[in-house]
């Protein structure tokens, strides 16, 4: 038996409610189901009203459609701010791998290699950013000049 | 008497794992408290060794050029219990010390590939003779207990069948040769497949992200549930082969 049914998540295109989204699920007379998304516009082209457009009002109820409207606003919103979350999270680790190979650029330094001044190198390891891993180089070469000229005297 | 406990790291074939594998144990050092209890040996070719290597580690082992000299290495730990952990790892967090209550009553300790961490993981889900699987353990840090002998032969037998399938002169019928490259392939096959292995005791990290927390994962997505990550995998954001300086 053929089944004809408009799903209830349709939502309104936009506030006018001019224009409708919806999916009309159609099952055939031996049970193979099929679903197809429709635009369907409030009113033909020559201005007169869209019967199929009346029928999905007529079958879902416009509280409903509204209803599924606003969920999807709020849905989609938190969609959006969660791909913005995670791309900000993937840049975080993007730049964490860059900070990570330019300490092991750092470390290659043939003083910061030699460096035995366990301390500083832990804080260049444990560096936030460049800036610091910069900074805390140059203490690990001044501590090399310092134990240089110290053995020296 | 007491067991003994130490970290092994391995770094062959390339000297950036060298370079990291020297980062690794000094940053465990960093972290372990007391330092001097923190025992680590280093597992590389002869070739790369030199003075950071030979200050940071109290064991070393020449490996050779293997691509998968770490699982010669895990077999070789001078340790009763022994922490592998990649190279291409850091230590960022002093709870490296509790690592040794992880090992429980199990013989061996792994962290997981789980299906919500799928979106990073090359190559896991693989067809058998019977069906599909998929591979449940990973191999970047392996928790194990070397005073037992269960876990001497399993770690022999790990190491030798991967050298096996890796140059062909085993490979079980109906698996695709895509997975030969994997040691998890070998993993899976001893501790699926393996008779005298059905009883091992297989376990797996408490809150195991932050065992093992790869850096290619979304923290958004995923994340540990009880505190800061202990040791963070670098693994698919570096450049292994470009030398560093």
């Amino acid at each position: 038996m053929s089944r004809k049914q408009w799903m209830d998540n349709a939502f309104w295109e936009n506030e006018d409610k001019k224009k409708l989204n919806c999916i009309l699920e159609l099952e055939d007379d031996v049970g193979r189901v099929t679903s197809q998304q429709m635009l369907l516009h409030r009113h033909d082209k020559d201005g007169s009203e869209n019967e199929l457009f009346n029928e999905v009002i007529n079958d879902i109820g416009e509280e409903i459609i509204d209803k599924s409207t606003e969920d999807r606003v709020v849905r989609k919103k938190a969609e959006v701010e969660e791909e913005s979350i995670r791309d900000e999270e993937h840049n975080k680790a993007r730049k964490l791998e860059k900070l990570f190979n330019y300490k092991m650029e750092a470390f290659e330094v043939e003083d910061i290699k030699n460096c035995k001044n366990r301390k500083l190198k832990a804080k260049l390891r444990r560096a936030k950013s460049k800036i610091e891993v910069d900074l805390y180089s140059i203490m690990i070469l001044q501590d090399q000049l310092e134990a240089e000229t110290n053995g020296k005297d | 008497m007491e067991k003994t406990k130490g970290f092994i790291i391995v770094s062959s074939k390339k000297r950036n794992f060298y370079l990291y594998s020297i980062n690794l144990a000094e940053s465990l050092r960093d972290y372990y408290e007391p330092e001097d209890e923190c025992k680590i040996c280093l597992v590389t070719e002869e070739r790369f060794l030199d003075d950071r290597g030979r200050d940071v580690a109290d064991d070393i082992l020449f490996c050779d050029d293997h691509y998968r000299a770490k699982l010669w290495g895990m077999a070789k730990s001078p340790y009763d219990i022994t922490m592998y952990i990649d190279a291409d790892m850091e230590c960022q967090h002093e709870d490296i010390i509790k690592v040794w209550d992880e090992m429980k009553d199990h013989d061996v300790v792994f962290t997981a590939l789980t299906d919500d961490r799928d979106y990073i993981y090359a190559e896991r889900d693989f067809d058998t003779p019977e069906g599909k699987s998929k591979f449940t353990l990973c191999g970047a840090v392996c928790l194990y207990d070397m005073s037992k002998p269960i876990v001497r032969e399993f770690m022999d037998d790990w190491w030798d069948l991967t050298y096996r399938q890796m140059n062909d002169t085993w490979w079980p019928e109906g698996y695709a040769d895509s997975l030969k490259s994997w040691d998890q392939f070998s993993l899976w096959w001893l501790t699926e497949k393996e008779e005298k292995y059905k009883d091992l005791k297989v376990g797996i990290f408490d809150d195991d992200l932050r065992w093992n927390y790869y850096n290619a994962l979304n923290w958004a997505r995923t994340k540990p549930e009880n505190g800061p990550v202990i040791l963070r995998h670098f693994s698919a954001g570096l450049n292994k082969d470009t030398p560093i300086v």
